[in-house]
């Protein structure tokens, strides 16, 4: 039929996502070495990330507790910046198969890269379901693993102040941040973000400052 | 961190994320001018985590060898390094700065 795509094959999937892997892995070890830096218990640490599943709010919720804030704050913080998962799980959702019990299970492989993956798979039309699956399962099992490095060979690295990573965490953050810095809204929801958190920062207990910033970016987010 | 409150904070956030990918399924299409909006909250938070580590107990600006740190990995992503080396090179000059001239 004119304008249907052919399926990939499952090969092509792979290949297509195997660089994408490697950075995932890297980026899982990174977060098992500074989160057991950090003094979490490395069964927690590879528990979060077979749990959770997402790496910038694994890494803000770390960066709040490395900072001195409580529980509470870190959840918030990184419930936070995965409230972009709704967005995504509606844009994915008629793309998979199922029922709506199947698919919102379904949905919980969907990070950045392998929704990413999917849009570019399915482009113009609507995200590709088999694309996202694929993609998803396999930077799963490789950000598991990842983490499960990290958390075992962090120890043996030393005194995490001595070694600077304490400052890892802003250095990740802005590393993070700057991907998304293109085009006006972003930059714009950027600076207004850091302003929020520093004007709010002196006066109101850890966690405000993160949400006055979350509000300032949905409002300039347009 | 105890052991129980490791566990309350990957459950806390385990739940959250779980509900959040899931609603997807079963909210109608929402416009786009409505989803649209959630795009900004990652830049917004970043940059917020970004400033927070920065600040002192105290909530003011706290200059120290995060600075350099943040700095030089903001130049590194700059000239699209991978997200590893920025956070190596961030450490490294905290590292360096704090061996040789006993900064912060």
């Amino acid at each position: 039929m004119a304008g249907m795509r052919a399926r990939r094959s499952l090969r092509e999937i792979l290949q297509a996502a195997a660089p994408i892997a490697l950075a995932v892995f890297v980026f899982g070890a990174s977060f098992g070495v500074l989160a057991v830096a950090a003094r979490l218990p490395a069964w927690s640490v590879v528990l979060m990330s077979v749990l959770v599943f997402a790496g910038s709010a694994q890494f803000a919720a770390l960066g709040v507790i490395n900072a001195g804030g409580t529980v509470l704050t870190a959840i918030f913080a990184g419930a936070l910046l995965n409230l972009r998962f709704v967005a995504t799980g509606i844009a994915v959702a008629r793309s998979l198969p199922g029922g709506r019990l199947l698919r919102s299970l379904l949905a919980q492989l969907s990070i950045d890269e392998s929704y990413a993956m999917s849009v570019r798979a399915g482009a113009p039309g609507p995200p590709d379901g088999r694309t996202l699956l694929v993609t998803g399962a396999c930077l799963y099992a490789v950000w598991v693993f990842g983490t499960l490095i990290g958390a075992l060979f962090g120890p043996v690295l030393g005194d995490p102040k001595r070694l600077g990573l304490d400052a890892a965490f802003p250095a990740g953050f802005v590393a993070l941040l700057w991907p998304l810095l293109s085009g006006r809204h972003a930059v714009r929801c950027a600076i207004g973000g850091t302003v929020a958190a520093l004007a709010l920062a002196p006066f109101t207990p850890p966690g405000i400052p993160l949400a006055g910033a979350a509000v300032v970016g949905l409002w300039l987010a347009r | 961190m105890a052991g129980p409150l490791a566990l309350a904070l990957v459950l806390g956030l385990a739940s959250l994320s779980f509900i959040m990918r899931a609603t997807g399924s079963f909210l109608p299409n929402l416009p786009s001018a409505v989803t649209a909006r959630t795009a900004g909250l990652a830049p917004a938070l970043l940059a917020a985590l970004v400033a927070i580590q920065v600040t002192g107990p105290n909530g003011l600006i706290h200059l120290d060898v995060k600075v350099p740190a943040v700095l030089l990995a903001g130049v590194l992503a700059a000239l699209r390094a991978p997200f590893i080396v920025c956070v190596v090179a961030g450490a490294l000059v905290a590292a360096l700065l704090r061996a040789v001239f006993h900064l912060n």
